[in-house]
């Protein structure tokens, strides 16, 4: 398989600089950070607030570039500026709020922005709206408003909008944080459909541990660096490392990790409640 | 002393093609010192309901009564109205603005017309409630991390001592830790000065383990209102209304219909753990 990325020893600062433009304090944001992601994977990223997930992410997209080390993304070093654009057409980004990331008056003129950014001809441009309207089960929406959708009706067309740009890799910043649980459940099952079926590589960033027992693997970021790393079952077998981290774990694992420390007989990690309720009965 | 509406109806845009109704025929009593939770998808009418209580919206036809008072006539004093009934919006940390966090508490209460001494009282007083640590009183707000930014957008409505605390979703974007350290402060506050909740959530996990009633909202229509214990029973109709009951419910359900000896009716991890336990103890005993 393919690397879709590599990242090798990250490092990235902010700097806060006075009114003179002093500097005044420096935060290593990303702190010595080594991975690889394989065209396809569905990769899942945990963190407290300020762990350095996000700033990790924006190096993925080119919106922020390293301090140190270097950041590949299908091949191209993302500090380069002459492959801003390939970096950002490999690898695109959608962030927590959908009503940041909608710009047209009706649906299928907002996903057709992207492809039209790039130069594609008209016709191909229909094409590939229709097509990423489909992937999210949207298509039915095509001529409505964006105004007139729900949370995850709106955060779907964001996500189409970046597929009908044709990426190789979608990054997922907190796509459902201000989603209900119904809306939850349609983006999750929207990435995971273009995981499987178009073969996307997906990374998600989330503070919803439900969301991640489906990744091929799931790293756990602390302070900038990489804490834990592992497939699902491995991550959520740590229960009180997770905690530690001020983190938490799916409600099924919590329930099991609970049942086994007074004595039921479970294996570690349980993810699903199916699981959970297999071994009970 | 009680919030209550009777018949209230909300419409957007009313007179124009556009008319929108969000709210159909509200009832509801709000004894005081409740922990009430709100759920229901987006677009509901949750976010117009709160709105109503705090004046910041009219209603279309119907009244509400805070302490006996209708607070729509004409001689209510709103800005009174204000401070009683504090609310705290989706990300308030989106509305800090001042160049410290304890101006930017001062704020409220500056508003209030109170004397500057009675306004750093009630600056110090929240900012301690809500555990800042002294270090930040006098930094930008904007250096802080997410959770404590937050902490100083929800000091800045406690400062007005607000009776009734109306909170839309304030543990979204929050990770774990950080949501479950907020939704404490807010129940010992609760408790501690007996003020009345509303907690808006998506987070059926969260509602379960803290709020005393639930009311669900569908369609601008309040179609449930009880317990939680009560609300997440209905499982099906929850989920007709793009909602659900806490995931361990499930699982109580699940074992119970497979003859699994369990109280079905669990909402919490620790409700689920004690009855399983319960019910394996009971098999082994039997065998």
């Amino acid at each position: 398989m393919s690397k879709i990325v590599e990242i090798k020893k990250l490092l990235f600062d902010y700097i806060r600089r006075d009114e003179e433009g002093n500097v005044e304090g420096i935060t290593t944001a990303v702190d010595n950070v080594s991975l690889t992601i394989s065209q396809g994977d569905f990769v899942a990223i945990l963190g407290h607030n300020g762990s350095g997930k996000s700033t990790l992410a924006k190096h993925l997209n080119a919106i922020l570039y390293p301090t140190e080390g270097t950041v590949l993304v299908d091949g191209k070093d993302t500090s380069e500026e002459d492959n801003i654009w390939e970096v950002r057409q490999a690898a695109s980004m959608v962030f927590q709020n959908p009503d940041n990331q909608i710009i047209g008056q009706i649906v299928e003129e907002d996903v057709g922005f992207g492809p039209e950014n790039l130069g594609v001809p008209t016709p191909m441009i229909w094409e590939r709206v229709e097509k990423a309207l489909k992937a999210v089960n949207m298509y039915q929406f095509r001529s409505k408003s964006p105004n007139r959708l729900s949370g995850g009706q709106k955060q779907r067309v964001s996500i189409a909008g970046v597929l009908a740009m044709q990426p190789k890799c979608i990054v997922l910043d907190e796509p459902t944080a201000m989603l209900d649980p119904s809306g939850r459940e349609e983006v999750i099952e929207a990435i995971r459909e273009l995981n499987k079926k178009e073969n996307i590589t997906i990374i998600l960033i989330t503070h919803n541990m439900e969301e991640t027992i489906y990744a091929d693997k799931i790293y756990v970021m602390d302070e900038g660096k990489i804490a834990m790393e592992g497939t699902p079952r491995e991550i959520f077998s740590e229960v009180e490392k997770l905690k530690s981290l001020r983190l938490n774990v799916p409600q099924a694992t919590m329930l099991a990790y609970e049942l086994k420390k007074a004595g039921v007989p479970l294996p570690d990690g349980i993810l699903t409640k199916e699981e959970l309720i297999c071994h009970l009965s | 002393m009680s919030l209550i509406l009777d018949h209230v109806s909300y419409s957007y845009d009313v007179g124009t093609s556009y008319k929108q109704e969000a709210l159909k025929d509200i009832n509801i009593v709000i004894p005081d010192g409740q922990f009430v939770g709100l759920i229901g998808h987006t677009g509901s009418g949750k976010s117009t309901l709160i709105q109503l209580l705090n004046g910041l919206l009219k209603p279309t036809s119907g009244n509400i009564y805070y302490n006996g008072q209708d607070i729509n006539d004409s001689d209510y004093d709103r800005k009174t109205l204000r401070s009683k009934v504090g609310l705290v919006f989706q990300y308030p940390e989106h509305q800090l603005f001042e160049e410290n966090v304890f101006k930017d508490v001062c704020f409220g209460p500056k508003n209030l017309g109170l004397d500057e001494k009675e306004v750093n009282l009630r600056a110090y007083d929240a900012l301690e409630k809500v555990k800042l640590s002294h270090d930040y009183f006098y930094q930008s707000p904007f250096d802080l991390s997410g959770g404590q930014k937050r902490r100083v957008a929800i000091a800045g409505i406690l400062a007005m001592k607000p009776e009734v605390f109306i909170l839309d979703e304030p543990t979204a974007g929050l990770d774990p830790k950080g949501s479950e350290e907020i939704l404490t402060l807010i129940k010992n506050l609760q408790k501690d000065t007996g003020m009345t909740v509303i907690l808006v959530s998506h987070n059926m996990e969260d509602v379960a383990s803290y709020v005393d009633r639930i009311l669900v909202m569908n369609k601008g229509e309040l179609k449930m209102d009880g317990s939680p214990k009560d609300v997440f029973k209905k499982t099906e109709e929850l989920s007709n209304m793009g909602l659900r009951a806490p995931e361990v419910t499930y699982i109580v359900r699940e074992l119970r219909k497979k003859g699994f000896p369990v109280d079905d009716s669990a909402i919490t991890v620790s409700e689920a753990k004690e009855t399983i336990l319960n019910a394996l103890y009971h098999k082994i005993l039997n065998e």
